[in-house]
């Protein structure tokens, strides 16, 4: 399912900026182009400036004549030019051919002015030769004295533009694939939490199915075999009690899949309100003294004198705390110490919770506030814990913008730690 | 038929076990992974009913097990996994049939007989030695118009005998056919159930078919007409 959006993602991802290279690279090569043409033309421009300079019209015995001696390449004692021209020629004022290199010309000139191209067939069997063909009226004085027709070949300029093409069909596919690949990786890791956050959910599914399923099956088994012939009363009243306490123990497990589906992420602000955590904490000393009296536990605690404040979900905030109460009590044997207190640390307000009960080890430890995790799987069941209590009292204290942590010695006991923002006193 | 069932569930396992024993089935029902590989390597069963999700070795572990020693009894597995991939790896594994819990027992029970044909003894629903038959379902002894009940024990071991005709058949291999594998039978168990069942024979005229081979075990045959 992601390698079809990671697919999707690149793709799109690879036309469109394919596309953007290819329009932008397709106006490069049409500038480029132009600007060659104009720099061939400019160049053939000045060789025929440089050739009309050469050329010398003077009035002789009544007729004005035109000597072109001096001028390169049409001349008779010429300079050589280093640009090869296809042809010259030189026109009279009244467009009539006076002297020309290369292939026969026209007797009259025909065509206008200025720049053009035009297509010759050297031969009838090799390929066609574009020429880039000057005619120049030439001024003397202010006078026109002729017109000079200069044509050279294209081929450097063709072929230079088509060393430029060859080298953009290949790299433009190149970079595309390259794009294509960036595109991929890029995409890969973009999707990367989400995949996390997917794979996670699949698992609680998962795991809250199994969890569900089980509760489900002892009290389904029960009723039908005590339903079974031969019928003994006895027996069912056993059963009947057993299918009690599963679906009590069902429920409150229902309670704690609910409470964590529905309390994902930050709290909103209006469930916050201003809570003294003495005053939050107290209650529970209290209760929680009694129930330790029942292990013969000893339960410690120590609350600060002065006033610590945070903004907090007062239930929730308890719910947290009677979780981690619950665990001690229940992880620590008869005899024990259970200790609750209360520290101001900068500006943070720290909530111990301390046991010496059956600790945890340390290959436990990293995953012990993950959802449905059981250090000891038998253990656990049957006393009816789950695995939630710690990821929900994580889930609480993170809400809250807190942090909470633990550390522990198998066989020793444990500490829980819950630190909370203070309230910051605004005046 | 005689079934491992395994589950780490005490409260799942003690109502599956019920039912299967009310069922005349003998069922060693263990929790435990590792108990329960022990035991697919020491003992023969007809049946194994497995968990999928146990701790230290899971239920696709011992139904590899169970497989690679060659042994070809039918394998259930009764789990809270429910996806097809899930059933395409357990029944890929070597089992022969998938449940996913919450179970009907009824079904349970129906697919364990269904499976319980599968075996190559596996005569019908009713077991025949001549013209003695022993109906599976309601665990009772007919021959001409005569039928008797017989108690879950009684039936466990008229069974066992019924499967293994003309077999001399020792003590011990009664014991494991029909104890649990946690419980050791007081040293005359046997002699007490075999008396009662010859008792049980007596009823329907066949209580000689049970035959005690001395030093040896018991043998259940039609004995041979005698010659005149």
């Amino acid at each position: 399912m992601f390698n079809r959006s990671r697919s999707n993602l690149t793709t799109w991802f690879t036309l469109s900026m394919g596309s953007l290279l290819a329009i932008f690279v397709a106006i490069l090569y049409l500038r480029e182009a132009r600007d060659r043409l104009q720099t061939f033309d400019r160049t053939l421009y000045n060789i025929s400036r440089i050739m009309a300079a050469g050329v010398e019209d003077y009035f002789y015995e009544g007729q004005q004549r035109t000597d072109l001696g001096n001028v390169p390449v049409l001349g008779s004692d010429t300079l050589p030019l280093s640009t090869d021209l296809f042809f010259a020629r030189w026109y009279t004022q009244q467009k009539r051919l006076l002297q020309f290199i290369g292939p026969v010309p026209p007797q009259r000139l025909a065509t206008p002015s200025g720049f053009q191209t035009l297509t010759a067939h050297p031969r009838l069997t090799s390929a066609p030769l574009h020429l880039r063909q000057l005619t120049l009226p030439v001024y003397q004085e202010g006078r026109l004295i002729g017109y000079l027709q200069i044509a050279a070949s294209l081929a450097p300029v063709e072929e230079s533009l088509r060393q430029l093409r060859l080298f953009l069909v290949v790299g433009v596919p190149l970079e595309l694939g390259a794009i294509a690949l960036t595109g991929w990786v890029l995409g890969g890791k973009a999707m990367q939490p989400i995949r996390q956050s997917y794979q996670q959910l699949q698992q609680f599914t998962a795991d809250a199915s199994h969890e569900l399923r089980a509760p489900l099956a002892g009290i389904l088994s029960h009723a039908q075999v005590g339903l079974m012939e031969p019928v003994d009363p006895q027996e069912q009243q056993t059963r009947l009690q057993t299918i009690a306490d599963v679906a009590e123990s069902m429920s409150l497990l229902v309670s704690q899949l609910l409470f964590l589906a529905r309390h994902e992420g930050k709290l909103s602000p209006d469930m916050l309100q201003t809570v003294h955590l003495v005053t939050l904490i107290h209650p529970l000393v209290e209760e929680h003294t009694l129930q330790a009296a029942r292990k013969q536990q000893t339960f410690l605690s120590a609350l600060p004198n002065e006033l610590l404040l945070v903004q907090a979900e007062p239930d929730l905030l308890r719910q947290a705390l009677v979780n981690l109460l619950s665990n001690a009590y229940r992880y620590t044997p008869e005899g024990g110490t259970i200790e609750l207190c209360l520290l101001h640390q900068s500006h943070w307000a720290v909530i111990h919770v301390r046991d010496n009960g059956i600790g945890i080890s340390s290959e436990d430890l990293p995953h012990i506030f993950n959802r449905f995790y059981r250090a000891d799987r038998v253990r656990s069941r049957q006393t009816g814990g789950f695995g939630l209590g710690l990821a929900i009292a994580r889930q609480i204290v993170e809400a809250h913008g807190g942090e909470i942590t633990v550390e522990s010695t198998f066989g020793k006991g444990s500490t829980f730690e819950i630190k909370l923002p203070l309230l910051q006193k605004v005046r | 038929m005689k079934i491992l069932l395994v589950e780490d569930d005490a409260i799942q396992l003690e109502p599956l076990k019920t039912a299967l024993t009310k069922s005349g089935h003998g069922v060693d029902a263990v929790q435990n992974g590792e108990t329960a590989r022990r035991l697919i390597t020491e003992r023969s069963y007809d049946l194994l009913v497995l968990d999928w999700m146990l701790p230290n070795v899971s239920g696709i572990q011992l139904c590899q097990k169970y497989r690679q020693l060659g042994k070809s009894s039918p394998v259930l597995f009764l789990t809270a996994k429910d996806t097809i991939q899930d059933k395409i790896t357990g029944l890929d594994v070597g089992a022969d049939d998938y449940l996913v819990k919450p179970v009907n027992v009824m079904e349970l029970l129906a697919r364990v007989r269904a499976l319980g044909r599968r075996s190559p003894l596996w005569q019908g629903d009713v077991l025949t030695l001549d013209d003695l038959e022993l109906h599976l379902m309601t665990l009772t002894l007919r021959r001409h118009k005569q039928a008797i009940q017989l108690s879950g024990r009684e039936f466990q071991l008229m069974e066992y005998l019924m499967r293994h005709p003309r077999h001399v058949l020792s003590r011990d291999q009664i014991e494991q056919a029909l104890w649990e594998w946690d419980m050791v039978p007081e040293s005359k168990a046997v002699t007490i159930l075999i008396h009662r069942l010859r008792q049980r024979l007596q009823v329907v005229g066949t209580e000689d078919w049970l035959q005690t081979v001395y030093g040896m075990g018991y043998c259940l045959s039609v004995p041979e007409p005698a010659k005149p």
